[in-house]
């Protein structure tokens, strides 16, 4: 049960970034995969929003993916991003 | 969203978008603008218990250091394009001011010994104390050698 809260606080920061950082806010979608170790996230966004959330060199994406990984680290969770357009 | 906004607005765009954060993660923390001059911008964020917004290495602060950087372009639109300096709970003060310690002490050697030191590949950032410290310091100069990520920075004996 607690598991499931440690997924939230993770996946609302990911919505919360991506939101700030994409033109088309309606096209956010969170796929979430869980399995015994990890917690696997696909967020997608409209196709012209994809460079936004990459960013040059995908620093952008490197930076969120960190972000994330933070919010799981506090509750001792795994999270793995992935970003699809 | 392209309206041009001013250092003003983007300080309080970029306190906005980091105390949203802060409530997303759950913690107890507080963004304000620390200082705003022609071109840059400094926020800092203060509260408890926020190592992990620090990471390893800083890690963590880098991260949002990015990210807030990408949200700020995203709304300042056109407007003025100002430098961010962001900084949690002290964290780079901290390390600005044990980095010009170790440059005093690796200063003090040269001057004393007349030899050269290499410091390790630096920050821009990093770089800046490394030079602005040795200013400081009679007797000593700095050379930078190589190219980014690899630049670093060389304490040299100057002056007869």
């Amino acid at each position: 049960m607690s598991e499931e809260e440690n997924v939230t606080t993770a996946e609302e920061v990911l919505v919360y970034l991506i939101t700030q950082i994409v033109e088309d806010k309606e096209a956010i979608e969170i796929d979430i995969e869980e399995s015994d170790t990890k917690v696997s996230m696909v967020a997608r966004v409209a196709p012209d929003d994809m460079g936004r959330v990459i960013g040059k060199r995908g620093r952008v994406a490197h930076a969120i993916r960190t972000l994330v990984g933070a919010a799981a680290a506090k509750d001792g969770v795994e999270v793995e991003v992935d970003f699809d357009g | 969203m392209t309206e041009e906004m001013t250092l003003e607005d983007q300080g309080q765009a970029v306190v906005d978008f980091l105390d949203g954060l802060v409530k997303e993660y759950e913690a107890s923390g507080k963004a304000r603008v620390v200082e705003i001059d022609e071109d840059r911008i400094e926020v800092t964020i203060d509260g408890s218990d926020l190592g992990f917004l620090i990471g390893p290495g800083g890690d963590t602060l880098m991260a949002l250091h990015e990210v807030t950087k990408t949200v700020l372009q995203r709304k300042a639109g056109s407007g003025p394009r100002a430098r961010l300096r962001l900084d949690v709970a002290g964290y780079r003060e901290f390390r600005r001011s044990e980095l010009a310690k170790y440059v005093e002490e690796m200063a003090a050697k040269v001057r004393d010994e007349g030899i050269e030191i290499a410091l390790e590949p630096m920050s821009a950032a990093d770089r800046k104390v490394v030079h602005d410290t040795v200013n400081e310091i009679d007797d000593v100069g700095t050379i930078s050698v190589g190219d980014d990520p690899r630049r670093r920075v060389v304490l040299v004996p100057s002056g007869e």
